[in-house]
């Protein structure tokens, strides 16, 4: 009886062995892409602003695009969208105040949406814009989108009940980061937030007390897109909701699958960046990024027109990079999603520390770690490479692989004791169990400390948080160093909780008055200001360690055209998509 | 999921072992129950093939010494920059016997070692805790019947209803909060032991039922009633004439629930509650490992085989006690 | 029969209770608290404890659970944040989900009994089937071939299982569409391709357990004495079988089966995360990592309620189909 199961070991025996028997050769083959750089603006002709958008190279009309991802979108009502998924889902069915034109290499334009341009600065001291509608600019419904609906929207993102969603243009109006203590939505549905006006329905005004001249940016957010009153379902209205853009949500089966079909009230010439190619769009949740990239890979049936939205998964890139006809169907950007091991500067307060780490860093390590050059890349700046106006330097040269002597040297045969806290999923894990064994390398004692995924941000966000170090991450809103520096590392934010700042509690008065006045030039000068202030921080305080940024590697199916990787967000963006006919 | 051996169950419609001399049997069973082992081929491979497992994971450290490398020591010159190993079958050769993981660098071998030292360690504790925990709650609820037959039984009925999945998932985190400090590390036998202490308390069940219908059936024997009659103590009958007549279906529920634990502790980490990085595990090793079924496939092949063997090894040794024990058999 | 009927059926109720209790106090071990799942992203004390108020979560433990229990019953009031009045039987209301808990169950309830009930059915008759037969044939090469093959079964992993055949299948030879969910209503067809693989991998794993327990089974049956008696009485050998043996052997049987298919009930989770199919074991899971606490909550119970009844129901089952069990 024995003998079954023994024959069947020897078969499985063979075939594996046969399998792996194709030798991996080492070969010098270290092929260094560019790294990509925004090199973004503002458009000034309104004539950027207007539609239709040009059209996609063979790009055909009719079939249906399906993008897979591991979980659902957290919420679909355009004042609620946070995440990157839900940033660029949404591109299809809400239209915001202004967008960007992107050809995916790093050219982006930020332009009028539902706007004719992308604000007027009335009295150029950023404190008062203007926005003026666009003719044409339809509701899925056939009703017409003026400043009202678009005023509405944004009041009703004050309202506490609806979580999520950036919060910029609510403590700007309020000038207060507690924004409903200055409007209360749910009493005032009729009334708008102090600051918002529409003078008339062509016309959106706000007036600031203090000067942002970053509105532009933060109102390519979709909290800027529109909604009348009547509509308003309140917390259902995440089921559900109003189309303005070229798709409208048909069927929704929540956590599962979405499916969106042409809103046939929208008006390609009143829209500079989006098409409407195919006839529907899917999104499917629940498969892995195994899956994903193997039922692309399979090309069969709807995954054929298919394209993997969490990208091709590491243990199977070696298989897509060696063959060319999947090669062919990939797509690889570095996104603006930048790591760093962050440093609790309330307790790591010698500097010397501070840099003998950034010293002893094997990036090289981390990358290998995490899956390779299609999974991460190393940096050593404070901005991803993406960011409009990054510089950029090394402040602390070790190699590749770290300079363990040089920290040493700097440690001056200290060993100090550090807690690393990390989410706890198996990346992370894999990640500090690298990040451990490298700087213990360096004279340091590294201690290992899990924390529950979903209390994570929570948790290192509390002033008095027990933990040395952390694996900190940072995906700007927009490609402007405003959105990353004074964000992460002005004191000023730090609060007992819910901390706005980056957690490494780096609080210098010197810096905190240099991001004053950075924020104050006119935004097309503050590019290579923020560069500068990037390697001012790392070289005299060095908060943090830089340590990669993601990369986008996916694929996607046979006969999908027209997916390119977003310039500002790093994830896959379907507006340009089509279906080869 | 059910975390208790299904096999367990079966012994449980078996009819207790009716033996007409008790004393004999009870006294001469380890010895025929050895002599019918040996013969039987199947129990003789499969006993070996897991008394060699469990020696190499006992022997972890030593096999550590003669073979050089530490579970921990990273080759990440040996990866090409897309994480996988160089060579062939996985970078298999004299120094790394099974390769080495791709992404880790680590060395397969030694982390096989030591994964199977952990997977192994918490079966058979989480099956010596069940299977005591078991014997006793079905001993007693059993024998004395009544109300605490009725109280344990509706406990039992809880235990079986809550789902230990959610349950695990759930509780792994508060308990090592309530133990350690946020900056204390969590040390590796922690959570080994919370894993442990959690199969116990939902896996105790399918033992107390099956050594609670042996009991009810038994506790009718004359030589009970006469242990009763001639005044013994409660204690006396439960341990003293009770449990020697129930070894027999223990044993067999215990070594059919080693390769369940071993199933289960693997599914755990297939969930992301498993052991964590970075003490060596062998579920987490093989669930890691399926995602590179296509790229890597020796790095499936060694970890996979690994285990099929030592539950297949396993349930087959417990298969042949089972069938050593049964008196019927011996006439088969 | 009635009186024995009652007493189950109040005892699982009591059952029930305890589970919920249990859970509930679960709960309040978690380390995140609920409140700030739907605090706003730049939530402080004052804001949180807002948010707590309008939970309930203020409120002695006793009374949230309470309230919790009328819910299930007499549907209850939640805040407006939480889509005002919820029907009997309310669950609570997720945010993570944005919806009452009963709508998220609605849709993945139907995804799990898909997967289950069409898998029980093969995996009980394929191995009681397998079992039975080589019972009859001892010693012969079919017996051995099955008991091999339901060895090797036993000790496979239904995640290993589960990848080997969708990379056959499905990214190999194209012949299966990955698993999609579509419902039995709208297309026969495609319900039964795309799961036809989920139910392939159960089967396989489960089969070979039921092949090796009727097996047994059936051996144990045929040497007790009165099939011998009716052996020896000069009846053939296939009305023994039919009338007696195959009858006898299968009573137990249901037992384990009954269980069984309870506990897969509540959630397959292995299966749904292989497969990516969304029942309520993944619901479950995901649950717990978002830490959305009614969502848990609520899939404890229909858990624990899918195992309480699969108990009674075989009992029930065990007291129509062998009459010596004695109705307690």
């Amino acid at each position: 009886m024995p003998r079954k199961p023994l024959t069947a070991l020897i078969l499985l025996t063979l075939v594996a062995g046969l399998g792996a028997c194709s030798e991996n050769k080492r070969t010098d083959d270290d092929a260094k892409t560019e790294n990509r750089q925004a090199t973004g603006s503002i458009a000034t002709d309104p004539k950027d602003s207007k539609g239709p958008a040009a059209e996609v190279p063979g790009a055909a009309k009719g079939g249906t695009v399906t993008v897979l991802r591991q979980s659902k979108i957290s919420h679909l009502d355009p004042q609620r969208v946070y995440s990157f998924v839900g940033l660029t889902a949404s591109q299809l069915y809400a239209r915001r105040l202004t967008t960007y034109k992107d050809d995916g290499k790093g050219k982006v334009v930020l332009v009028g949406d539902l706007a004719e341009t992308p604000g007027t600065d009335v009295n150029k001291d950023c404190k008062t814009w203007e926005f003026k509608i666009k003719d044409g600019v339809k509701f899925e419904d056939g009703s017409a989108i003026t400043s009202a609906e678009i005023a509405y929207g944004i009041a009703r993102s004050f309202d506490l009940a609806l979580t999520g969603g950036p919060t910029y243009i609510q403590e700007w109006l309020a000038d207060s980061p507690q924004f409903d203590t200055k409007f209360n939505f749910a009493a005032n549905k009729t009334s708008l937030p102090p600051g918002l006006s529409t003078p008339d329905p062509k016309t959106l005004k706000f007036v600031f007390n203090k000067p942002h001249c970053d509105l532009p940016f933060a109102a390519s957010l979709p909290a800027t897109a529109p909604l009348p009153p009547a509509k308003d379902t309140g917390t259902d209205y995440d089921k559900q909701p109003l189309s303005s853009g070229p798709y409208k949500l048909t069927k929704n089966e929540a956590g599962t699958r979405l499916t969106f079909e042409r809103n046939t009230f929208w008006d390609p010439a009143t829209d500079a960046m989006r098409h409407q190619y195919p006839d529907a769009y899917v999104y499917e949740f629940g498969a892995n990024p195994v899956t994903q990239t193997n039922r692309i890979i399979a090309d069969s049936g709807a995954d054929a027109s298919a394209v993997s939205f969490n990208g091709v998964d590491s243990s199977l890139v070696s298989k897509v990079v060696n063959d060319p006809a999947l090669k062919a169907r990939t797509l690889q950007e570095p996104t603006p999603s930048e790591y760093t091991l962050t440093i609790n500067n309330n307790k790591v307060t010698d500097l010397k520390i501070r840099q003998a780490l950034n010293y002893a860093i094997d990036r090289d390590g981390v990358v290998k770690t995490l899956g390779g050059d299609t999974v991460a890349r190393a940096v050593t700046t404070l901005m991803p490479p993406a960011t409009i106006g990054w510089k950029d330097y090394e402040a602390y040269p070790a190699g590749k692989s770290g300079n363990p002597d040089k920290a040493k040297e700097l440690l001056g045969g200290k060993t100090p004791e550090l807690v690393l806290g990390f989410q706890d999923d198996s990346t992370y894990q894999e990640l500090s169990t690298h990040l451990k064994g490298n700087l213990e390398k360096a004279g340091f004692k590294i201690t290992l400390k899990p924390i529950a995924a979903d209390t994570f941000l929570d948790e290192t966000k509390k002033k008095d948080n027990p933990w040395d170090l952390y694996i900190g991450s940072w995906g700007a809103d927009w490609p402007s160093g405003a959105s990353i520096l004074p964000v992460l590392y002005d004191g000023r934010a730090i609060k007992d909780g819910g901390s706005n700042n980056g957690a490494s509690y780096l609080n210098a008065s010197a810096l905190n008055a240099e991001f004053d006045r950075v924020l104050a030039l006119p935004v097309g000068e503050q590019g290579p200001e923020w560069g500068k202030l990037d390697e001012k921080i790392m070289k005299e305080y060095a908060p943090v360690v830089p340590l990669y940024v993601d990369v986008m590697f996916t694929i996607h199916g046979s006969k999908v055209g027209g997916i390119f990787i977003d310039s500002i967000w790093g994830s896959v963006a379907v507006t340009n998509a089509y279906v080869k006919q | 999921m059910s975390v208790v051996p299904l096999d367990a169950e079966r012994v449980e419609q078996d009819e207790p072992p009716a033996r007409d001399d008790e004393a004999i049997a009870a006294r001469s069973l380890g010895q025929a129950v050895w002599r019918r082992l040996r013969r039987d081929r199947t129990a003789l491979v499969s006993g070996i093939v897991s008394a060699l497992l469990i020696v190499v994971a006992l022997a972890a450290p030593l096999i550590e010494l003669g073979y050089g490398i530490d579970p921990q020591d990273s080759f990440k010159d040996d990866l090409d920059r897309y994480g996988m190993p160089y060579g062939v079958a996985g970078g298999v050769s004299g120094t790394h016997w099974f390769g080495i993981e791709p992404g880790l660098g680590r060395d397969l071998f030694i982390q096989m070692v030591y994964g199977m030292r952990t997977s192994l360690g918490i079966a058979f504790a989480a099956a010596i805790v069940t299977t005591t925990l078991g014997v006793l709650t079905g001993i007693v609820s059993g024998y004395l019947g009544g109300w605490v037959d009725g109280i344990i039984n509706w406990i039992t009925d809880v235990a079986l209803a809550l789902p230990f999945l959610i349950f695990t998932l759930a509780l792994i985190r508060p308990l090592e909060l309530a133990f350690y400090g946020p900056r204390e590390a969590v040390p590796g036998w922690f959570r080994v032991i919370v894993l442990i202490g959690l199969f116990a308390a939902f896996g105790w069940t399918a033992t107390a039922r099956l050594v609670r219908g042996q009991v009810l059936s038994l506790r009718e024997r004359e030589f009970i009633e006469a242990a009763r009659a001639t005044g013994a103590r409660t204690s006396r009958i439960l341990f003293k004439e009770l449990l020697p007549n129930l070894w027999a279906p223990i044993i067999v529920v215990f070594s059919l629930s080693i390769p369940a634990y071993i199933t289960s502790e693997a599914a755990l980490s297939f969930l992301g509650i498993g052991m964590l990085e970075p003490t060596p595990d062998f579920g987490r090793t093989i669930f890691r490992s399926l995602n590179y079924l296509q790229t890597d496939p020796a790095y499936v092949f060694f970890p996979g085989v690994t285990i099929f063997v030592l539950v297949l090894a396993f349930n087959l040794f417990g298969d042949a006690v089972r069938d050593a024990l049964d008196p019927k058999s011996m006439t088969r | 029969m009635l009186n024995f009927l009652i007493r189950r059926i109040l005892l699982a109720i009591l059952t029930l209770f305890a589970v919920s209790v249990l859970t509930f106090l679960m709960f309040f071990a978690l380390p995140r608290d609920p409140a700030t799942a739907m605090c706003p992203k730049n939530c402080d004390a004052a804001r949180l404890e807002r948010v707590r108020d309008e939970l309930g979560l203020n409120d002695p433990k006793y009374l949230q659970y309470l309230h919790y229990v009328q819910g299930i019953f007499a549907g209850r009031d939640l805040g407006a944040s939480q889509g005002g009045h919820c029907d009997a039987p309310c669950l609570g209301y997720s945010y993570v989900n944005s919806e009452p808990v009963t709508e998220t169950f609605g849709r993945v309830i139907p995804v799990t009994l898909s997967i289950v009930v069409p898998a029980s059915i093969l995996w009980l008759t394929v191995g009681i089937g397998l079992g039975m037969l080589s019972a009859l044939r001892l010693g012969t090469v079919f017996d051995r071939l099955a008991i091999g093959l339901s060895l090797t079964g036993a000790s496979l992993q239904l995640y290993f299982v589960g990848g080997v055949l969708l990379l056959t299948f499905v990214y190999t030879l194209k012949v299966l569409p990955y698993p999609r969910y579509t419902s039995i209503l709208d297309n026969p067809w495609d319900w039964a391709t795309a799961l036809i693989l989920p139910w392939c991998a159960l089967a396989v794993l489960f089969s070979a357990v039921y092949a090796r327990l009727s097996r047994a089974q059936m051996l144990e049956t045929l040497s007790e004495d009165y099939v011998r008696t009716a052996e020896a009485k000069g009846l053939r050998r296939r009305t023994v079988v039919r009338r007696h043996a195959l009858r006898a052997a299968i009573t137990p049987l249901v037992t384990t089966a009954g269980v069984e298919v309870g506990a897969a009930l509540g959630g397959t989770v292995i299966t749904e995360t292989t497969f990516g199919l969304r029942g309520l074991g993944r619901t479950a899971i995901d649950a717990v990592k978002d830490g959305d606490l009614p969502t848990i909550m609520g899939t404890v119970l229909i858990a624990a309620a899918f195992i309480v009844a699969a108990n009674l129901v075989v009992d029930v089952l065990y007291t129509i189909i062998d009459p010596r069990v004695r109705l307690r």
